[in-house]
């Protein structure tokens, strides 16, 4: 063999190596800069404990998101629902006709056990963030509707079966908005680090 | 983007009896793990607020004098120029922040303050569990290697702008930070109204007030720094005389 054709495997799998490496560090930093690449389960939302549909509830049932997400409007946390609450219409709606998830929300409640739902959207602790602000600012200011303001972070809930993660909620994305919107903020400046970290 | 408030506090030293509750009240609004001995001796135990005791004069005629310490907040403060990644800064509301999060552990500007009142966390926090719920949602729990120190209790400043300007649309006054009982945990919990906290570029507040008492004067002033906390002198006839023999 010649020279030249022993180097040929080490080219190809040096090639290779790249492709790999660089591969690699797309999603890592795809990852880092916005939500990760839906691949081997990265970026999927969580299974959670009852397979709870947002279609069948807002889309067909027509209930508003304030409704289950009572806190929304008033201060920090959005909140779910406790299940005492799903059996407002769960206690009717339930049996044999019903669709077979629904038996475990009813489990659940005559067990006296809260349903323990996996966080679908999460800050890192050093982030505070706040809902009713917001809710007030797209309402008020932007004209939006309640379901219309929730759509601008967590997108089209509405159609969604199971929730997942649309917009990166990066501290970039977050201070591109404080900083487009400072004006309506009259004495106070929402671009200041302390605005979110403390 | 000018903003309208400059917060600061004024100490009346005559008025301390040295009771801690201050300390302990910020302790638990403030997420800070519990000090315990050993802490004490290896000069690691954190105390946002401390309560420093100096003993005057001689046996049988000693006092004991309380001075409530906590971070000045300067206009001039030594620990934000020494910072390589700008983790602390001033804000335009008179405070001195620290970003934890952007805090990498140098420790420089520990080392720069004259008023001690920057701790290093050299180890992470450890609560016994049954504390575990006591631990404030709002206040991020520090982790190894970071600086931390007095915020203000910037969080219940927002939390008071996000009631009072957003949602009832008022202005921010200290009359409606002590109403709606947003002032500094050290404040609401001070039996003896020693430690007054509010708006110093508002002329009609508590704090602007005290400030101008002939009493006043600022820890280690020939420094420079320019504090946002104001103390008010003890007044002690008994050691004037002393002075003056
Ligand atoms: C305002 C009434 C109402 C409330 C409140 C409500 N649901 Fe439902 N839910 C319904 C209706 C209507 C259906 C459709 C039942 C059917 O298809 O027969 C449904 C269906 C479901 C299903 C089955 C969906 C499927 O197709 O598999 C699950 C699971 C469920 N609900 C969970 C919950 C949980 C958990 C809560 C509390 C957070 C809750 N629901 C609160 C009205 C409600
Ligand atoms: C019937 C009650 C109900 C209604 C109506 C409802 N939700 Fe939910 N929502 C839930 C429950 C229960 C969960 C937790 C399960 C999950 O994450 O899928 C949830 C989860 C979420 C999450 C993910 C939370 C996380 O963990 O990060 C978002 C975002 C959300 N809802 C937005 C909305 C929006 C927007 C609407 C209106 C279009 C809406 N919801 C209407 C009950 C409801
Ligand atoms: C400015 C962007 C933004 C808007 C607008 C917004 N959210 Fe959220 N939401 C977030 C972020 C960020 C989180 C994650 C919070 C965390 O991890 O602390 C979150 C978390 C949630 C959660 C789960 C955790 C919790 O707070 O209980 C629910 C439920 C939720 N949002 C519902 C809603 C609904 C309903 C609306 C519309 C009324 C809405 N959100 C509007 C950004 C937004
Ligand atoms: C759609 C634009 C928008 C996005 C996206 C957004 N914000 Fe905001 N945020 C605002 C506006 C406008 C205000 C000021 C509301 C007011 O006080 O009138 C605000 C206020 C806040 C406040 C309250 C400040 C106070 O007074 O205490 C916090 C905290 C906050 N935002 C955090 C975040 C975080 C964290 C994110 C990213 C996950 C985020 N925001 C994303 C527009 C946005
Ligand atoms: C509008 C809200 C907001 C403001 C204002 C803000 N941040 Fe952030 N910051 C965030 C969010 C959200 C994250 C979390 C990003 C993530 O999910 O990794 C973050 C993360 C960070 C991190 C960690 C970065 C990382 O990759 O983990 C640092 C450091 C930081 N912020 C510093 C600052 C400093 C310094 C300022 C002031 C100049 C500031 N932030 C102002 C929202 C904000």
């Amino acid at each position: 063999m010649s020279l030249k054709m022993k180097l040929i495997p080490l080219a190809l799998g040096g090639l290779l190596t790249t492709a790999v490496l660089v591969l690699v560090a797309i999603f890592v930093l795809r990852a880092w800069w916005n939500t990760p690449f839906e691949v081997f389960g990265f970026g999927e939302a969580p299974e959670q404990p009852i397979a709870f549909p947002h279609n069948q509830h807002v889309q067909i049932d027509g209930i508003s998101c304030a409704f289950c997400h009572r806190n929304v409007t008033e201060g920090d946390a959005a909140t779910i629902l406790p299940v005492e609450g799903c059996l407002f219409c769960h206690a009717t709606i339930q049996g044999d006709q019903a669709p077979p998830e629904v038996a475990k929300v009813v489990a659940y409640f005559n067990e006296n056990r809260p349903i323990d739902w996996k966080k679908v959207h999460r800050l890192p602790d050093h982030v505070q963030f706040a809902h009713e602000p917001h809710i007030r600012f797209l309402t008020q200011v932007q004209g939006l509707s309640i379901e219309q303001s929730c759509s601008t972070c967590h997108g089209n809930v509405r159609e969604m079966v199971e929730v997942e993660q649309v917009r990166s909620l990066k501290m970039g994305d977050c201070v591109d908005c404080h900083r487009n919107n400072q004006v309506f903020t009259e004495n106070k400046d929402i671009t200041d680090c302390t605005t979110c970290h403390y | 983007m000018a903003n309208e408030h400059k917060w600061g506090m004024v100490v009346d030293i005559d008025r301390c009896t040295g009771c801690q509750a201050c300390v302990v009240a910020c302790q638990a609004e403030n997420n800070i793990p519990i000090n315990e001995e050993k802490d004490f001796l290896s000069r690691r135990a954190k105390q946002w607020i401390r309560i420093d005791r100096v003993w005057e004069g001689e046996w049988p005629n000693v006092k004991a004098r309380f001075i409530p310490i906590l971070c000045q907040h300067c206009e001039n403060a030594p620990c934000e120029p020494v910072c390589p990644v700008y983790a602390t800064y001033h804000n335009n509301e008179g405070l001195n922040v620290q970003v934890y999060n952007r805090c990498v552990g140098t420790r420089y500007c520990a080392n720069n303050c004259p008023y001690q009142v920057r701790f290093f966390n050299f180890f992470d926090p450890e609560w016994p569990s049954s504390l575990w719920n006591q631990l404030n949602p709002d206040v991020t729990v520090r982790s190894r290697g970071i600086m931390e120190k007095c915020t203000f209790c910037v969080q219940r400043i927002r939390r008071a702008e996000r009631t009072i300007e957003g949602q009832r649309g008022e202005e921010l006054s200290d009359q409606k930070l002590k109403e709606g009982n947003f002032m500094p945990a050290c404040v609401t919990a001070c039996p003896t109204d020693t430690l007054i906290f509010g708006d110093m570029k508002d002329p009609n507040s508590e704090v602007s007030r005290r400030s101008e008492d002939p009493r006043h004067y600022k820890l280690l002033d020939k420094l420079g720094t320019d504090p946002n906390v104001v103390y008010l002198k003890k007044v002690d006839p008994h050691v004037v005389e002393e002075a003056h023999d």
